[in-house]
């Protein structure tokens, strides 16, 4: 195992986007001649702007932003490809502003299987709002939980084949390039600051981060069956933790403590398994992902991390009662094997959601509720929404990020950050 | 083809050369010829009181297997929805629920759906899911009132209740052509009475079946239509069984 910085990130897409490019140019010539190319392209995307503001003083804008999205799709015969980007100009966090190319893939689906390989989004799992075995492309947390989670996960480097069965789909995916999760940091208002005691001084390493080598590679394995009245899956993956373990070495000189951190990423191995059942007007959903070598943080500041095995598990019903009603009720549970006292998460730890929404004025309305209880603090997030379709194209949104509770709880710290938002949609 | 076009031809000759009862008529609607597969594009045109109008249009494939059906809805529009697919297996057996699907572009994921949405409506028009696919003749008891000319075509006209006191609707007035063995007008009561009407507006044979082009739901206790057109039609173009597999609708496109 070798760990250094792998390629810088911009350098990475650069070579993903020109390599796809030259690959959809060289392929283009073998499309057929019989279909115009203005019809072999399809140009789509959205334009939008979400400003908010504080509930509490300074009643400052939390999120301020407004984003380009071009996605680009283009059938070249036997290969489709595929490029997603997106410019952003952000206000309130100036590292968001700026063009990315978030997806670049070209795709061959042959007879019984299929492939995709380039800079992709992987998403697993039956859970809704949730990520229990969902973590092959990592999340961007940049603004914490207030993104819709599919703007959360990132596009992962990855070579993704599947065997397609008439009952059963085997899936294997490739990743040669590590992508760490994103946390707020600085000035971030999303950023948790850690508390330090006095006369203690607190230094930290750049994370130090798997090197791109095939030995270091990520590899995942699904298994995935459609049945009548059944979904089911098994999954294993073997990845890195996207967040990097905060070992620490305490020095005590006539300066005082000094704790010096070093974040390191760690091998870790995920079994998952998924299942979803629909019965009446309810569809019942189970997930469950055991972590085999995750690191868990100490409640002191002066102690190592732990290597402990763990299982997080997701029991869920979306009930549909008609008359464009849908609940979706989740409980989420997570347990750590051998735990050890002196670690910051307890051995069983519960989540619970809620999800509420109601459309209205044939379905141009949405109004909707997503709750997250923390059973053990008591804290909470709840995203109320309204979202109305002024056009066909043009989407105005209103709605709160309400947090409350405990603010030691993982919700209930970002008490300060409750805001009232709008947001407008162009979509074309 | 040719046996095909002979069904269109002389699917009127049997049926009304004896006397029909109400579910013996709703029977040939279920089992009237059309195709093995079937692909075409729908736009429908919502139209409110104030007569502005919403578009969604889907492009639509289905294919038989025995009495039960499989179908793909892949909306094209409007863009915000653009990409989703809808993937349903609908049994013919009365009390089996269909499986159903629905893919989200962009969530990226397929999410099993709850198989008794019948009675929804569909994308915000006036037609529930229930109208735009097919339902269990023994879903309702059929009675036939008599014999009437509706919509240029010599009709049946058959009122079916519902047996399941839980439906949406009391009952319906059906007019069937008596030649295309299809639906071409039919009335909708609830509990206060008329709800919508529906009207098929160009009705004609095309590669050997008939073939609604163009048809509406008037919606008249709220003052709302809806126009659908059918484009691209077409039959048994031997569309692979791997489309209506949960893993085309996971790439997000179909092609």
């Amino acid at each position: 195992m070798s760990l250094s910085g792998g390629l810088p990130g911009m350098r990475r897409a650069a070579a993903v986007v020109t390599c796809i490019a030259f690959l959809l140019a060289a392929n283009w010539g073998a499309a057929g001649e019989e279909q115009p190319w203005t019809e072999r392209l399809e140009l789509s995307g959205f334009l939008e702007t979400l400003q908010s503001m504080r509930l509490r003083e300074p009643h400052d804008a939390v999120t301020s932003r407004a984003r380009l999205r071009l996605d680009l799709g283009a059938d070249l015969g036997p290969v489709y490809g595929f490029v997603s980007a997106d410019a952003e100009k952000n206000w309130k966090l100036s590292s968001e502003t700026g063009v990315e190319a978030r997806e670049a893939w070209l795709e061959h689906d042959g007879d019984g299987w299929d492939v995709r390989a380039g800079r992709q989004i992987v998403i697993w799992g039956k859970a809704d709002g949730v990520q229990i075995t969902d973590i092959v492309s990592p999340p961007d947390y940049t603004e914490s939980v207030t993104r819709d989670l599919d703007e959360i996960r990132m596009p992962v480097d990855a070579v993704k084949f599947r065997l397609l069965g008439k009952w059963v789909d085997t899936e294997l995916i490739w990743i040669p390039v590590f992508k760490a999760a994103v946390l707020p940091t600085g000035d971030n208002p999303w950023a948790v600051a850690r508390v330090v005691p006095e006369n203690v001084r607190v230094s930290s390493a750049a994370p130090r981060e798997p090197a791109t080598t095939l030995e270091n590679s990520e590899i995942a394995l699904k298994l995935s069956a459609y049945l009548p009245g059944w979904d089911a899956a098994a999954s294993i993956f073997h990845t890195w933790d996207d967040h990097p373990a905060m070992h620490r070495d305490v020095l005590d000189d006539e300066d005082g403590m000094h704790v010096a951190l070093e974040p390191r990423h760690h091998r870790l191995t995920v079994f998952g398994l998924e299942c979803s059942r629909p019965w009446s007007d309810f569809v019942f959903r189970g997930e469950a992902a055991y972590f085999r070598g995750r690191y868990f943080e100490p409640a002191s500041l002066f102690e190592n991390p732990a290597r402990k095995n763990a299982l997080k598990w997701l029991a869920g019903a979306d009930w549909t009662p008609g008359n464009d009603w849908m609940v979706t009720a989740q409980l989420v549970g997570e347990h750590m094997f051998a735990h050890e006292g002196r670690l910051l998460q307890q051995a069983n730890s519960y989540l619970a959601t809620l999800h509420v929404s109601k459309k209205l004025l044939r379905q141009t309305l949405t109004l909707s509720n997503m709750l997250y209880y923390d059973l053990d603090h008591g804290d909470f997030f709840d995203r109320i929404k309204a979202e109305y379709a002024v056009t066909d194209a043009l989407t105005l949104s209103v709605g709160a990020d309400v947090f409350g509770g405990d603010r030691a709880g993982s919700y209930g710290g970002y008490r300060d950050n409750t805001q009232v938002w709008v947001k407008v949609k162009y979509s074309f | 083809m040719c046996l095909a076009a002979l069904l269109v031809l002389t699917a009127g000759i049997p049926a009304s050369a004896r006397e029909l009862g109400g579910r013996e008529i709703m029977v040939l609607v279920d089992e009237r010829p059309d195709g093995e597969d079937r692909r075409s594009v729908l736009t429908m045109t919502l139209i409110n009181k104030r007569g502005s109008q919403r578009v969604r249009q889907v492009e639509s494939f289905s294919k038989d297997y025995g009495r039960d059906r499989k179908s793909v809805m892949v909306f094209r529009e409007p863009a915000d929805v653009r990409g989703t697919a809808y993937l349903s297996w609908e049994y013919d057996e009365l009390d089996r629920e269909d499986d159903k699907w629905l893919y989200m572009p962009a969530l990226k994921k397929v999410r099993r759906i709850s198989g008794s949405s019948r009675n929804e409506y569909f994308m915000g028009t006036d037609f529930t899911y229930d109208d735009m696919g097919r339902r269990n003749v023994d879903k309702d008891v059929h009675e036939l009132l008599g014999e009437e000319q509706a919509m240029g075509h010599d009709c049946w006209k058959v009122e079916a209740v519902p047996v399941d006191p839980r439906d949406l609707y009391t009952r319906r007035v059906l007019w069937v052509s008596k030649s295309a063995h299809m639906v071409v007008q039919a009335e909708y009561y609830d509990k206060d009475g008329l709800v919508k009407i529906y009207r098929a507006l160009d009705l004609r044979p095309h590669e050997g079946f008939w073939t609604l082009f163009h048809s509406e739901m008037d919606n008249v206790s709220r003052e709302h239509k809806t126009v659908m057109t059918m484009e691209s039609v077409r039959y048994d173009t031997g569309l692979d069984d791997d489309l209506f597999q949960v893993s085309t609708i996971q790439r997000g496109r179909i092609r």
